[in-house]
């Protein structure tokens, strides 16, 4: 696709997928095709419905893969593999759970080891700005606050491939900034393989090494857009850049091709 | 879970306490309610007094509040007390047990749970009264035919309620517990269990309750040494005030079962407070 392939952490060929809808079987993904390297950072843009989640679903294991090959890591995907994190839309915190214990309640299904989970929990909500949070439950958060915690478990599993569905599509425009350079700031440090389902462009630019364009359903790739912006960024930095409006806005006019003329 | 507005960024311990609205008195409550009681025994007294109906039918409070008295300090009625207690908790232990097994095997397994429905639905509308006197063929006269008697009501009261509350778990929820690689069964510990807790509380209060009532009715058909035993013998001897006694103290053990159910509940959902 990008003529350059990497070495390909992530190997997706010819991967259909369709749901069944009363009678009828309705294709949600035709044939895609897309090779992620190693400690890329790659966002999926595309309408609603162009089966975004889906792959990342596909990915995660949590859906059987239909039709294709796909590959995480050199193997076929699996429910709750150990090098595998996945975060979601809405915080997904149990409310019955402490920020602490939520983050525990899925560090503890990879570590044993109590005293070194402690570490790491305190650390990453330091990190994510919630120290003296530990003991709060969600429902004393605000949403911004809830995501930090969620983003914070997501990377306490230390993973080597994490999928994000949307993290930040709850939040204003402004709590939004100060969450993507925190993400930023974790993933700068372990670096591992990054897919991003948003239908955010400014935070897909913002975020990625590469943004892929899908097209309305069926899904398939139509763009795939290489962003050479400087590492380490800052979102809140990048917004004052001349260069990320101009990728902004061509990345802008790919997606409005997918999705056809407004009418 | 959705309703309370989320605080903002504000550290929560220090939230000082909210002033309380409109200032109640403390002790408003409780005098009214001990009023009413007084009320309503004043006017029992009366109507078996002034002859209104007759005593021999409806008892009078200032006999049979004596009488209760008399037999507590006489430790006559204890006995029955600790028969019908007993019984009880055992019925609610066991039926508790099984019916948060079986919702664990229907959530983990939908295709039983819709193969079983419909026989759960006809067993729990079966009129327990009317199985009794079969339990007792079954078990015997001593305490095994009460206890089922009381498994019987306990098991579908939690069994339906567990199973009510498990259908509001967030899909969300169960999509994290999975792409972590959780088991059905710890799926149903960590997610169903803690979301379904404040029906399951609800089921377990009323559950205690019922479980008492079945035990009793047991008691009444079977004999024995129970409270419900004690209610028979007075009744077949005519004596109001002596059935009255024991009613008194049932209404005050399910008011205490009860009670004791919604603390230790109080304890266990502090996060919705």
């Amino acid at each position: 696709m990008t003529g350059r392939e990497p070495d390909g952490d992530i190997v997706l060929i010819d991967v259909v997928h369709a749901f069944r809808q009363q009678a009828q079987s309705l294709r949600v993904l035709d044939g895609l095709s897309l090779t992620i390297g190693d400690g890329e950072f790659v966002s999926l843009v595309g309408p609603s419905g162009c089966g975004k989640t889906t792959v990342l679903d596909l990915m995660n294991g949590l859906v059987p893969l239909q039709r294709g090959t796909l590959l995480i890591g050199g193997r076929p995907p699996a429910a709750g593999r150990p090098d595998t994190a996945r975060m979601f839309a809405r915080d997904a915190l149990l409310p019955w759970r402490t920020a602490y214990a939520n983050i525990d309640f899925a560090i503890a299904t990879r570590e044993r080891d109590a005293a070194r989970r402690d570490g790491i929990i305190r650390a990453l909500l330091a990190d994510v700005g919630l120290s003296g949070f530990e003991h709060a439950y969600p429902g004393q958060l605000s949403q911004g606050m809830r995501q930090r915690v969620a983003l914070a478990r997501t990377f306490s599993l230390e993973s080597k491939h994490i999928f994000l569905d949307e993290p930040f599509g709850a939040l204003d425009a402004q709590t939004k900034l100060v969450l993507q350079d925190q993400l930023l700031r974790l993933w700068e440090r372990v670096r591992s393989t990054v897919v991003l389902v948003s239908h955010d462009l400014a935070e897909a630019v913002a975020l990625s090494d590469r943004v892929i364009v899908m097209s309305a359903r069926p899904g398939r790739i139509i763009a795939d857009m290489r962003i050479d912006l400087p590492r380490p960024r800052s979102a809140t930095r990048l917004q004052a850049m001349r260069e990320f409006h101009e990728l902004y806005a061509q990345l802008w006019s790919e997606l409005e091709r997918a999705v056809g003329p407004p009418s | 879970m959705t309703s309370e507005p989320a605080a903002l960024d504000v550290p929560v311990d220090a939230a000082e306490p909210a002033p309380e609205p409109v200032r109640q008195r403390r002790w408003m409550v409780p005098a009214g309610r001990l009023l009413v009681l007084v009320a309503a025994a004043g006017g029992w007294e009366a109507m078996a007094r002034l002859n209104i109906l007759p005593a021999a039918f409806i008892g009078q409070p200032s006999v049979f509040l004596p009488l209760l008295v008399h037999q507590l300090l006489g430790g006559a009625i204890l006995r029955a007390i600790a028969d019908t207690l007993s019984a009880t908790l055992a019925a609610f232990a066991v039926g508790g047990v099984l019916a948060l097994a079986t919702a664990l095997v229907l959530t983990i397994a939908p295709p039983l749970r819709a193969v079983l429905e419909p026989y759960l639905d006809a067993l729990n509308a079966l009129p327990r009264v009317a199985l009794v006197p079969l339990f007792i063929v079954w078990f015997g006269l001593g305490a095994l035919s009460k206890i089922v008697s009381g498994i019987s009501l306990m098991y579908f009261i939690l069994l339906y309620n567990t199973l009510a509350g498990a259908h509001s778990v967030d899909p969300d929820h169960v999509r994290l517990a999975r792409s972590l690689g959780l088991s059905g069964q710890r799926v149903f510990l960590r997610i169903v269990l803690p979301t379904a807790a404040p029906s399951i509380f609800a089921g377990l209060r009323l559950g205690l309750v019922y479980t008492l009532l079945g035990v009793v009715t047991a008691e009444l058909i079977a004999g024995g040494r129970g409270l419900g035993s004690l209610i028979s013998y007075y009744s077949n001897t005519f004596d109001a005030n002596g059935v009255f006694a024991v009613l008194v103290v049932l209404v005050i053990l399910a008011d205490l079962l009860s009670g004791l159910m919604t603390r230790i509940e109080r304890r266990l959902t502090r996060w919705k407070q």
